[in-house]
């Protein structure tokens, strides 16, 4: 570096910090202070009426005990985890689907990328309120849509079901219940990742694709070696940032189950089990232990898919 | 084939929006006795007129206009100043300060959710729509980001040459990257505002007023006392998305590269 460039580096000192001024207070009082008070907190007796009592790791070993046990965190656990796994390949998969039917020049391509993305603008309340009654196990659309291809029907939000999960096939608990009617909810709203994939596929290099046909590859072949390598950087994005965001799902959770995680805790997710322990509860500690727990898991969840991302998402440019 | 599988899609995607829009123009008794017909035997137009006098519609859209553009106020004023440090600004500390905003992007709201609840409160801002609208004047990490990848793509000689002139970092800010910037600080108002709109979370943790709820918030209070009343329910809830659905129109392109930047870089 030339000299001349270390003093225009030092030129702007206090502006700088002036300018970022609104963000280092943001900061320090949104992000800095909750993360250090939640931590103590968590060690601690707390219902808001009286001050903190420290109480040591009470909260994590009663946190630790309802999960072995299956208690109202161990559901939750459950629920998140199910909601996250079930929720966040499916998008990504029919993200690209979309995006891959999308991509060639057919007549009304903006048409049809309207209508797949327009339900992503829908505020999550109204989308809720809609889900609720198309779902609705008597007189819902979609069971009746359901019966014409002789589905029985299906108890969607008011039920347990778990149709993802191997175990309940063949079983009362087989049928589509609360997580997978949000499952279906988060899939009409896959808009945000079809445009993500529609942007990632218009990069790739048309030459890619006349080599890859020179060499004798067909269309499947071709998405295999081609398309989906290429697309692996966007995947692993959408994988990371969906995951962080199915575990926070909060809005239709609270509404699709009448803001107590019905039926029988089938829709209780993480986050809402922190809110009511927090709000309903005033269960301060028991619930910033909660949000440090989870806080963890999905940091290291996002360390291990940062980890495996090494062996399948390619980087153009390198190697 | 393809143009086949694609109609059939854009069909499922499209039957739970057009359910929604004719059945809330359903006379009640028809979507009692048939609900899966898609066309209303008579057009109720006061399936509207009932839901608007239902719930105090005009006072939460009041309330959530006064949310909305407060919050893109202060997200807009906020966000751009620091972009500018970040982008166009030299000084020591700044790539920690940058890698620090990003890593914040990942942050769940879980852990911050309580200390920051009672903070607010001890500054007596619970139960007051300035609760949601402060925290926006203290910048937010993504639309930094967004804002500073904007601004480093302006020539920095147009910076000099002000510099040269005598103009102030404030000048420089005010005068020539800003006016430069409209789309994305358009872009960024347009995110803000819908998210505004949309939001339920803040006003269900910070509003216990019904004076104060803003629309999502009181439709979905809305909701759990009406739920049987479903033409009601249909129509407060197309009322409430038709302004979003017709900005998304209006602002389709800006919407949708603003999404797929998100993704890109």
């Amino acid at each position: 570096m030339k000299p001349g460039n270390q003093d225009s580096r030092r030129q702007h000192g206090w502006t700088g910090w002036l300018f970022a001024s609104p963000w280092v207070v943001g900061f320090l009082a949104l992000i800095v202070y909750p993360f250090a008070a939640s931590l103590y907190w968590s060690f601690c007796r707390y219902d808001l009426l009286s001050p903190p009592e420290f109480v040591g790791v009470e909260n994590y070993a009663r946190l630790s005990h309802e999960f072995v046990q299956g208690g109202r965190f161990g559901q939750a656990v459950w629920n998140t985890c199910y909601y996250a796994v079930v929720s966040v390949p499916l998008s990504i998969a029919l993200g690209i689907g979309l995006a891959v039917l999308l991509s060639a020049r057919i007549r009304g391509r903006a048409v049809f990328r309207t209508v797949f993305f327009l339900p992503t603008v829908i505020p999550v309340v109204a989308t809720s309120v809609l889900w609720l009654w198309l779902l609705d196990p008597q007189s819902g659309f979609v069971n009746h849509a359901l019966s014409w291809f002789g589905v029985p029907p299906q108890n969607w939000f008011k039920g347990v079901g778990e149709a993802a999960w191997p175990l309940h096939w063949g079983t009362e608990s087989g049928g589509f219940g609360s997580k997978d009617a949000l499952v279906l909810m988060s899939l009409w709203g896959v808009g945000n990742f079809m445009v993500i994939y529609m942007a990632a596929l218009g990069d790739i290099p048309k030459t890619l694709y006349e080599a890859a046909t020179l060499d004798g590859a067909g269309p499947a072949r071709r998405f295999r070696h081609v398309t989906l390598p290429l697309l692996s950087p966007v995947i692993f994005f959408n994988l990371v940032m969906g995951m962080i965001q199915s575990v926070q799902a909060f809005t239709q959770v609270y509404i699709v189950s009448e803001g107590r995680g019905e039926p029988a805790g089938a829709s209780l997710m993480l986050s809402l089990h922190l809110f009511l322990s927090a709000f309903q509860n005033l269960e301060m500690g028991y619930a910033s232990a909660m949000a440090w727990i989870l806080f963890v898991i999905l940091l290291t969840a996002t360390a291990v898919l940062f980890r495996t991302s090494r062996h399948w998402v390619h980087y153009q440019g390198e190697r | 084939m393809r143009r086949c599988l694609l109609f059939l899609t854009a069909l499922l995607f499209a039957i739970p929006l057009i359910l929604m829009v004719s059945s809330s123009l359903k006379p009640a008794d028809q979507l009692a006795t048939d609900p899966y017909s898609i066309w209303p035997d008579s057009f109720a137009w006061s399936n509207y007129a009932e839901a608007l006098r239902a719930l105090p519609f005009l006072r939460y859209l009041r309330n959530s206009l006064v949310l909305c553009l407060g919050s893109v106020l202060g997200t807009v004023s906020s966000c751009s100043l620091v972009a500018y440090s970040l982008a166009r600004l030299k000084w020591r500390g700044r790539d920690v300060v940058f890698a620090v905003i990003i890593g914040t992007m990942l942050l769940p709201w879980h852990v911050t959710m309580i200390p920051r609840f009672l903070l607010l409160r001890e500054l007596g801002l619970y139960n007051s729509l300035a609760a949601l609208i402060a925290p926006t004047f203290l910048g937010d990490a993504f639309f930094i980001f967004l804002l500073r990848q904007f601004f480093r793509t302006i020539p920095e000689e147009l910076s000099e040459a002000a510099r040269l002139d005598g103009l102030s970092e404030w000048g420089i800010f005010w005068r020539i990257v800003l006016p430069l910037s409209k789309p994305a600080l358009f872009t960024v108002a347009l995110f803000q505002f819908i998210a505004s709109w949309n939001d339920f979370s803040g006003p269900l943790l910070y509003l216990s007023d019904p004076h104060q709820f803003p629309l999502a918030y009181g439709l979905e209070r809305f909701i759990s006392s009406y739920s049987d009343q479903t033409h009601l329910l249909l129509a407060a809830a197309t009322m409430f998305t038709l302004p979003i659905v017709i900005l998304f129109f209006l602002t389709q392109r800006t919407f949708i590269q603003g999404i797929a930047a998100t993704g890109l870089k």
